[in-house]
C-alpha cells in the first residue's frame, strides 16, 4: 500500500501491474539517459570557448537528431502497445461484481448467484481502531477470491466518480448511465486500497475503496455470512 | 458488521509497511528519478556504463590528449554501454520471469491434479507403460 514520501508505484499485486512496473522502469531508464545527455550538452555549451556565428545548417546532425528520437520513440511505443493490448484481452471471468459510485460512498453488488449488495462507507478518523489507516478504511470491504479472473462493472448513480486500485493497476471511470468494465486477477492475498479518482463534490477525498483478496473457501464463507447479515 | 474473514487485518499491514518504508528510505535516486537500488538491472547497468565511460574517456585522452573530445567519448560510451547492458539484463530478466511463472503454474497444477487422471507425472508413467505394451517382446528379449 501507499506509504509517506513515496515516489514510485506500489508493489504489484496483479500481472498487469507487474507489466506496467517493468514498462515504467524501461521508460524511466530511457528518460534518465536522455536527461544525462541533455545535462552534458548544457554544460558543454556553457563552458565552450568555441563560437561560430555563421553556421547556417548541417545535414549530418539534423539527420542524427531526427532518426535518433524516432528510434527512441519506437523503443518506448512497442512495449507500451503490447501492454495496451494485453489489458484488452478477452478473458473469462469467474465472478462479476458491480461497483456503483454515489456521493460519497461506493456500493457493491455480487449478483452472479445470490443478490448480495452492500454499501462501503469510509470509517471516520475518530472511529478508527489501532493500526487502521486514516481516510482509507471502510466499514465493508469488497472481498474477492485471489488468483481468479474478476470482472468489475463500474457505474455511478449521480455524478462522475472513478474506481481505482493502484496496486492492481486498475482505474475505471464511473459514469452515470454507462457500464464500464475492468478486469483483473489478484496474484496474492492481501488488502488493497484505492481512492475515488474523479472529482465528485465536497467529500470526493473521503470515499475510499478497499479490496480484500482471499482464498476461495474464505470468500465463500464471507459471502454466506454477508447474505445472512443483509 | 461481518468481521473480515481473513488473513489480514490492518495491524498486520503496519509492520511490513514500516519495514518497506525503512527499505525505501535507503533508496538512492540518480538525477532524482532513477531508483538504482530497487529497480532490477538499474544498478548493474549504471555501474557498467560508468566503467565503460571511464575506459573510453581515459583511453581516448591517452591516445589523443584532447580533453573535451575525451569527455564527449566518455559520455557517449556511458550512454551506449548503459543502454546496451540495460537491454540485455532486462531481456534475461523477462525470460526468467516467464520461466518463474511456468514453474509456478506447473507446481500449482501438480498439487491440484495429484492422484487424479490429469496428474502430469502419471501421464509420463502411463506413456512408458504403453510403450512396453506396444513392444511386448522387448522385455523378454532384454532378459
Amino acid at each position: 500500500m501507499a506509504h509517506p514520501s513515496q515516489l514510485g508505484f506500489q508493489d504489484a499485486a496483479s500481472p498487469i501491474m507487474e507489466e506496467l512496473l517493468h514498462f515504467h522502469d524501461h521508460t524511466l531508464m530511457i528518460v534518465f539517459l536522455i536527461s544525462t545527455l541533455v545535462l552534458y550538452i548544457i554544460v558543454a555549451m556553457v563552458t565552450t570557448k568555441l563560437t561560430n556565428k555563421y553556421i547556417l545548417d548541417s545535414q549530418e546532425i539534423e539527420i542524427v537528431w531526427t532518426i535518433l528520437p524516432a528510434i527512441i520513440l519506437i523503443m518506448i511505443a512497442l512495449p507500451s502497445l503490447r501492454i495496451l493490448y494485453l489489458m484488452d484481452e478477452i478473458n473469462d471471468p469467474h465472478i462479476t461484481i458491480k461497483a456503483l459510485g454515489h456521493q460519497w460512498y461506493w456500493s457493491y453488488e455480487y449478483t452472479d448467484y445470490e443478490n448480495l449488495e452492500f454499501d462501503s462507507y469510509m470509517i471516520q478518523t475518530e472511529d478508527l481502531g489501532p493500526g487502521q489507516f486514516r481516510l482509507l478504511e471502510t466499514d465493508h470491504r469488497m472481498v474477492v477470491p485471489m488468483e481468479s479472473p474478476i470482472r468489475v462493472l463500474v457505474t455511478a448513480e449521480d455524478v462522475l466518480h472513478a474506481w481505482t486500485i493502484p496496486a492492481l493497476g486498475v482505474k475505471m471511470d464511473a459514469v452515470p448511465g454507462r457500464l464500464n468494465q475492468a478486469a483483473f486477477i489478484i496474484s496474492r492475498p492481501g488488502v488493497y486500497y484505492g481512492q475515488c479518482s474523479e472529482i465528485c463534490g465536497a467529500n470526493h477525498s473521503f470515499m475510499p475503496i478497499v479490496v480484500e483478496a482471499v482464498p476461495l473457501e474464505h470468500f465463500e464463507n464471507w459471502s454466506s455470512l454477508m447474505l445472512e447479515e443483509v | 458488521m461481518v468481521p473480515s474473514p481473513i488473513l489480514l487485518q490492518s495491524s498486520d499491514i503496519l509492520a511490513p509497511t514500516v519495514f518497506t518504508i525503512n527499505l525505501l528510505m535507503m533508496s538512492f535516486n540518480l538525477l532524482g528519478i532513477l531508483d538504482v537500488q530497487n529497480t532490477p538491472c538499474a544498478r548493474d547497468s549504471v555501474l557498467y556504463g560508468s566503467a565503460g565511460a571511464l575506459v573510453a574517456g581515459v583511453g581516448h585522452f591517452l591516445a589523443t590528449s584532447r580533453v573535451k573530445r575525451s569527455f564527449d567519448f566518455g559520455v557517449g560510451s556511458f550512454l551506449l554501454t548503459t543502454l546496451g547492458t540495460w537491454m540485455f539484463c532486462r531481456y534475461q530478466n523477462a525470460k526468467l520471469r516467464i520461466q518463474h511463472r511456468m514453474v509456478q503454474e506447473g507446481m500449482k497444477n501438480k498439487v491440484m491434479y495429484e492422484g487424479t487422471k490429469m496428474d502430469p507425472t502419471k501421464k509420463a508413467d502411463r506413456s512408458s507403460r504403453d510403450n512396453q505394451i506396444d513392444n511386448p517382446g522387448s522385455t523378454a528379449r532384454e532378459r
